[in-house]
């Protein structure tokens, strides 16, 4: 893959913009800041929570997610979907 | 305090976890009822600051500041459209501003709030396409 995003801070969005709600299968996220509600699913919350408002790199949240959880994909392709997604909803910010 | 914060994961006991495929999606938005205005992305407007707060400065997390404020930035001379903010949002740099600036500018548009000038923009800026 591309190494160039080696260097990129992942950040999750201000919590006080942020309200999350725990469903049965979905978590909701309602993002303050655009007004609309995103439904997700594993491993978003996980992400989220992982990457907090400190933020880390790729490398760093692969590394923390694979200490957290058994990943049954430890791939790079897959988390950079996931932050892709993440960062089009303006979810997750990059710095 | 904040009970919005996503759960911890239980480090004890490891749970399994699976990214995903690249293909596939984790995310479904739902998108509010002002998207069917269809503003036009790339003829929309975003003042920075809003008219309200016109010429005041904006520091370089994007809060707005008294004109003038050490470290902050002047105002851009005129709006930024909402296909130039949609590039800079994705990593690239608002015209006619150098990386700080376009920094601030950009993080005073993540902070827009419903009901501040702009925010209908920025909002449609958020819907995913298609």
């Amino acid at each position: 893959m591309n190494d160039s995003r080696g260097d990129i801070v992942y950040r999750m969005a201000r919590p006080e913009t942020l309200k999350i709600v725990h469903l049965d299968s979905f978590t909701a996220v309602f993002h303050r800041a655009s007004g609309i509600t995103h439904l997700v699913t594993s491993p978003v919350p996980e992400i989220l929570a992982a990457l907090g408002e400190a933020g880390m790199t790729r490398a760093d949240l692969m590394a923390r997610l694979s200490v957290d959880y058994v990943l049954g994909d430890a791939e790079e392709g897959s988390l950079d979907a996931r932050l892709e997604e993440l960062v089009a909803t303006g979810l997750v910010a990059v710095a | 305090m904040n009970d919005d914060t996503p759960e911890l994961p239980n480090t004890t006991r490891r749970r399994a976890l699976m990214l995903g495929a690249v293909g596939a999606a984790a995310v479904v938005s739902i998108r509010p009822a002002l998207a069917s205005t269809a503003a036009s992305i790339s003829t929309c407007e975003i003042p920075v600051p809003d008219s309200g707060r016109a010429g005041s400065y904006i520091a370089a997390d994007g809060t707005v500041v008294p004109a003038g404020t050490r470290g902050a930035f002047a105002p851009p001379g005129r709006p930024f459209k909402g296909e130039e903010v949609k590039t800079a949002l994705a990593g690239g740099q608002l015209p006619g501003t150098n990386y700080e600036q376009s920094r601030a500018y950009t993080n005073y548009i993540r902070r827009l709030q419903s009901g501040t000038s702009g925010f209908t923009c920025f909002a449609s800026l958020q819907m995913p396409r298609g």
